[in-house]
């Protein structure tokens, strides 16, 4: 944990473990509550296994619906904890979410009154997004194709 | 909206450099003179001056110039905007668990 840049919050919720790891894991469920009414969310991909796609929209009015989540699970342990993080979308392509990537650890344990939720939110250093902004890919490639046609240019006018 | 999140993300990108973090550590402390404050990091004046500038462009130092001093002092404000980007997200998810908690409850009511 890193107390500046992540989070972390604890629930007992007065439900058994297994109706609230329904609620993550089938997209007719998690669309009741991912966001805020009126907003209404809408499930595209919630393939709950290592390496599967988390992609939801998003929608103001139910009528348009705009991009929302984009990322990958990374962990799933049945009924015990599901961690996703949006650093790579759903189709493994690393993705630079603003500010920062985050990954998402939700841990579903026992508890006498039901459930033990808890939840850690890493949040990226934004030196790593500097740096890769730094690397420059695009500047990168001008340069190494302004050098290329420096080379076959100078090779034509002899 | 927008506008928040473009500054923003200035202001993750002008952190992301351990020279410019300094520079903010630094005038936390106080104000300073771009000529005190470049004495104390071991780059060329230009560079230095670059990162003041960087600073100065996301809004997290202020510079005033008075004579053939220039003195640069923190924008305390701008430096809350992390702070309270990260409250927002702690909300986005303390929401999140709330509504999580009645969808749950309220099926278990609804099945007993």
């Amino acid at each position: 944990m890193n107390p500046d840049l992540d989070l972390a919050l604890e629930r007992v919720i007065r439900a058994p473990r297994r109706s609230v790891w329904t609620a993550w894991t089938e997209p007719a469920r998690i669309e009741q509550w991912w966001v805020p009414a009126p907003a209404q969310a809408r499930v595209e991909r919630l393939d709950v296994r290592p390496g599967g796609g988390f992609v939801t929209r998003l929608s103001d009015d139910g009528v348009t619906f705009v991009p929302h989540v984009n990322a990958c699970f990374i962990v799933v342990d049945d009924l015990e904890r599901i961690v996703f993080t949006n650093a790579i979308d759903s189709a493994w392509r690393p993705a630079s979410p603003a500010p920062v990537p985050m990954t998402a650890e939700i841990t579903f344990g026992d508890h006498p009154d039901g459930t033990d939720y808890r939840i850690v939110v890493r949040h990226g250093d934004p030196a790593a997004r500097a740096h890769h902004e730094k690397l420059g890919f695009a500047d990168g490639w001008e340069s190494v194709t302004g050098q290329l046609a420096a080379l076959v240019e100078r090779g034509a006018a002899r | 909206m927008a506008q928040y999140s473009d500054q923003l993300d200035g202001v993750f990108v002008a952190l992301a450099d351990p020279t410019r973090r300094a520079v903010i550590r630094r005038l936390g402390r106080g104000p300073a003179s771009v000529g005190g404050l470049a004495s104390e990091f071991p780059m060329a004046l230009p560079s230095f001056i670059k990162h003041v500038r960087m600073l100065e462009g996301t809004g997290l130092i202020r510079t005033v110039k008075s004579g053939r001093v220039r003195t640069c002092m923190l924008n305390r404000e701008r430096l809350a905007l992390v702070d309270d980007w990260l409250a927002q997200q702690r909300r986005i998810w303390q929401d999140r668990t709330d509504r999580l908690e009645r969808f749950v409850t309220d099926s278990a009511k609804d099945s007993q």
